[in-house]
């Protein structure tokens, strides 16, 4: 019920969202799949620096593990909070290679 | 540089769309459900020798966490059944704070498990340290069959630890299976079903299963 009831909402506000750019702004619906891509571009970068900066970060876990005699949870890699890190990371990046692809402006 | 960066946009693409299609799967169909399910097997509720809970997490001020709660509720529950003679509780401390062990056994006391039926382990730190500790601390006493409780997830990284170690387990998960509604919790579910993947994954490379 609430599964369908969420689904539901993001449904009817996703064709709001079109019907808003469509209409109000203007905005050329042909755009839409290459928009659509752009946002998968950016989704994967962020994944991608989730997986690298969980790797690292069980590596050094291993190796504090290793070389020093305190122990270190592995446990300490399960937060919700490197998810909000790679998305800061991975947008800023994908940002970045965005800009750099665009021709430089006149100034 | 242009090729480069256009095979680099196919890869984040197509790592982004499985990344949202697996998000949308997660969420709104019973997958982690149905794969705790599957994980979970048919508990073997048998009598045993010994019931072993495995250790979950405390906060250094005592709080045993909703999963370590769960697990040590079922291993009382499986002493009032009358499934095994003792009951083993593990659990270390967080910064310092009370083991999450003792507070397990002073729950247990609550209950009305008797105190000389309770045995405590608070060094072990992993769950391979922990198969080795239950080890020297239960085969003096001719230990060989243990109703294992922990999660699900867990069960399959540590029913071969402790079968490694000589024991005949019988897994008896502490998840409440049932098939949770809200997206919310079936997210929550299968990032415990990854992370325990990736951790018996790790076992296996490591060869500690």
């Amino acid at each position: 019920m609430e599964a369908t009831f969420i689904a539901a909402l993001a449904g009817l506000t996703s064709i709001g969202a079109y019907y808003v750019g469509a209409r109000a702004l203007g905005l050329p619906s042909a755009r839409l799949g290459a928009a659509v891509g752009k946002m998968l571009e950016s989704v994967g970068m962020v994944l991608i620096f989730l997986a690298v900066n969980l790797t690292t970060s069980v590596l050094v876990v291993l190796v504090v593990r290793g070389l020093a005699d305190t122990f270190v949870s592995a446990y300490a890699v399960d937060d919700a909070v490197w998810l909000g890190l790679s998305l800061i990371q991975g947008l800023a990046f994908q940002s970045w290679r965005g800009s750099a692809a665009e021709p430089a402006s006149g100034r | 540089m242009d090729t480069t960066v256009r095979r680099g946009d196919r890869v984040c693409r197509t790592i982004g769309l499985a990344g949202i299609v697996f998000f949308l799967v997660s969420a709104f169909s019973p997958l982690a459900y149905r794969l705790n399910q599957w994980m979970a097997d048919s508990p073997r509720l048998v009598a045993s020798d010994a019931i072993v809970v495995l250790g979950g997490w405390i906060s250094p001020s005592g709080m045993l966490s909703l999963e370590s709660l769960r697990r040590t509720n079922r291993g009382i529950e499986l002493y009032r059944r009358g499934l095994a003679p003792v009951l083993i509780l593990l659990g270390g401390s967080t910064g310092g704070g009370p083991t999450e062990a003792e507070v397990r056994a002073a729950q247990a006391r609550l209950h009305g498990i008797p105190a000389e039926a309770i045995l405590t382990e608070t060094r072990a730190r992993t769950t391979r340290e922990e198969a080795a500790r239950v080890k020297a601390l239960l085969e003096p006493r001719g230990v060989r069959t243990v109703l294992l409780v922990t999660n699900a997830g867990h069960l399959a990284r540590a029913r071969p630890l402790f079968e490694r170690a000589g024991f005949e387990v019988r897994g008896v998960p502490s998840d409440p299976l049932v098939g949770a509604d809200a997206p919310e919790s079936r997210i929550a579910q299968m990032r415990v079903l990854v992370k325990e993947f990736l951790g018996w994954l790790y076992y296996r490379i490591a060869g500690y299963i």
